[in-house]
């Protein structure tokens, strides 16, 4: 009696422990971001008070400021969003058609070619920014649209190569086999029947090409100006030598992030094989 | 005729054409899918590769014209010798260490943690997602807006607790601040793929371990880890990668100060480039950030390779 009346305290004692362990972690992860939410509604003198302000004055003044006045922030927005999904729906073309051809490729050097794939996508951006710099001067892609999405292109084109490939290697040979069997040419086949099967496939990958364009901010330095800033510059921008309008910062955080975390949620069941590259599967 | 190795347009095309005359006028199927995409991105990887080897071997003008000199094995015996060099790279072998060492152990702690939580897993694991759909830039940027020795709200908690200090102005807090940022974005990645190994780990195995008498922690090194060693090592792997390629957080942070202390490899690699143009050891400096992830890409499909 005595042993299983020890081992229930015990076992209570570990289970508040976890839920102590697991606040803690809640509050690691999500006072930045609920501090961001905050500083975007507060007054300017609010949001730089020394004593932090944890009840204040909800105003919209700095949501106002951005899309009014000298700095506003629409053509921002406009090449962000005009830019990633650009980016996005190309590579997700691209990198569906070539996924499913590498997929099945019964090719010699099928390994070197993914390898191939995968160092591309996984090349450290310095070390792309610099000859893609030169090239796109000499090419007049410098401050163009266009100029950004090849640039994100060469982080997202090999990303919904490789993952593409992953999702189409899940689809069982025999269901497309069947379909050769019953008339259908290869197109027919690939677009009819094993396509529909990889939605899920589809709709992660773009997403996530969407996320990363998105989110970029190295590339856009280098080769966005004044004709093709996106947000993240936008933000940047605020910090200056005179000082930085925290206000405003934190409210353009909040619309840089926003979007990204719902996109990001709503494929959260496959994140998993996503983010590995299709390495790992399943929750 | 100059055509004859041209199919004949006027001649009358069968829709079925002979196997060996497709063959040698069309790529296979799985072939023609892939060249759009394979020739972009040789376009946008092999053609920057080959200019950023030519590149290293030259010095680059820019006013006036692009122009390339041939320099020899110049900007590679400087940057073999530049100490600074050197000292940065030590320096992204300690953010590396930091920011991989406590994420990979934050990381399996969080999802040994929800994995335990039987009500309300998804909603919990979803708030621990969040910081991963963040921009980097605007991580770097909150980061400062915390820390900021005025305001910040970081720093006045820290204050309460009897640190006093600008964080981000001594070289060892500057270092951990930027280090505990990427640690807050992409310890969520280890978390859920971790909590993704643990679900797949055969609770008829866990059952058994129990009714042996075997407690959690003897479980866990006796069961669990064994079982999931490969999920954890393309977690390492991946964030690995992403670790050395991305240099955003500390750009809008520190941009590499307080004196040089936390100036990594890509943020000199940026600084050589954009703010000295000296394009031609920029590019050396590119090609050994590149090898040091060829190898971990290796090591990535080797995984990849074993396991499947």
């Amino acid at each position: 009696m005595a042993d299983t009346e020890t081992h229930i305290r015990q076992k209570r004692s570990s289970q508040i422990l976890v839920w102590f362990l697991i606040a803690v972690a809640m509050l690691w992860t999500l006072v930045p971001l609920a501090w961001m939410l905050a500083g975007s509604f507060k007054s300017s003198a609010d949001v730089t008070a020394s004593d932090p302000k944890f009840f204040f004055d909800p105003t919209m003044d700095n949501y106002r400021n951005l899309f009014s006045g000298p700095n506003d922030l629409t053509p921002y927005l406009w090449h962000s969003l005009v830019a990633s999904t650009a980016a996005a729906v190309l590579s997700l073309v691209l990198g569906t058609l070539a996924g499913y051809g590498l997929s099945k490729s019964t090719m010699r050097r099928k390994n070197d070619l993914s390898f191939w794939v995968i160092s591309t996508r996984m090349a450290p951006i310095a070390a792309v920014i610099v000859p893609l710099f030169l090239m796109f001067r000499v090419a007049g892609l410098i401050d163009t649209l266009p100029g950004l999405v090849l640039a994100y292109m060469t982080f997202n084109l090999p990303f919904a190569i490789w993952l593409m490939t992953a999702f189409f290697d899940d689809v069982p040979p025999s269901i497309e086999e069947s379909a050769l069997v019953a008339g259908c040419t290869r197109w027919q086949a690939f677009w009819y029947v094993v396509l529909p099967l990889t939605k899920a496939g589809l709709v992660t990958t773009g997403v996530l090409c969407l996320v990363f364009a998105w989110n970029d901010y190295a590339f856009a330095t280098v080769f966005a100006g004044p004709s093709s800033q996106t947000l993240p510059i936008a933000a940047s921008q605020l910090v200056t030598q005179t000082g930085i309008d925290w206000g405003q910062l934190t409210a353009i955080g909040t619309i840089v992030v926003l979007p990204m975390v719902f996109a990001g949620l709503a494929v959260r069941k496959w994140l998993v094989t996503g983010l590995t590259l299709g390495a790992v599967t399943g929750e | 005729m100059s055509t004859a190795l041209r199919a004949d347009p006027t001649e009358p095309q069968t829709k079925q054409g002979p196997e060996p005359a497709q063959r040698r006028f069309r790529l296979t199927f799985p072939a023609t899918l892939m060249a759009p995409g394979v020739s972009l991105l040789a376009l946008l990887s092999i053609i920057p590769f080959i200019t950023l080897i030519v590149m290293s071997f030259s010095r680059v003008r820019l006013l006036g014209g692009l122009q390339l000199d041939w320099v020899g094995l110049d900007n590679w015996t400087r940057v073999l010798q530049d100490v600074d060099m050197w000292v940065s790279w030590w320096r992204t072998a300690v953010y590396l260490v930091g920011t991989l060492g406590l994420e990979m152990v934050l990381g399996v702690g969080i999802a040994l943690l929800l994995h335990r939580v039987v009500r309300g897993r998804g909603l919990m694991l979803s708030l621990v997602l969040l910081p991963m759909f963040v921009a980097p830039v605007i991580v770097g940027l909150l980061g400062r807006y915390l820390t900021d020795s005025t305001f910040g709200l970081y720093s006045w908690a820290l204050a309460k607790l009897g640190y006093e200090g600008d964080i981000l102005g001594g070289s060892t807090s500057a270092m951990t601040a930027v280090i505990l940022m990427d640690v807050w974005e992409w310890t969520p990645l280890i978390a859920m793929i971790t909590l993704a190994g643990l679900s797949g780990v055969n609770p008829s195995v866990l059952e058994a371990a129990s009714l042996d008498g075997a407690g959690y922690w003897s479980t866990l090194r006796h069961v669990v880890f064994p079982s999931i060693t490969g999920i954890l090592l393309v977690a390492f792997l991946i964030r690995a990668m992403d670790a050395v390629r991305y240099y955003d957080i500390i750009t809008v942070t520190t941009n590499g100060g307080p004196a040089d202390a936390t100036k990594t490899v890509p943020i000199r690699l940026f600084e050589t480039a954009f703010r000295f143009f000296d394009f031609g050891y920029a590019a050396a400096i590119g090609l050994m950030m590149l090898v040091v992830t060829i190898f971990i890409s290796k090591g990535f499909v080797a995984v990849l390779q074993r396991k499947g």
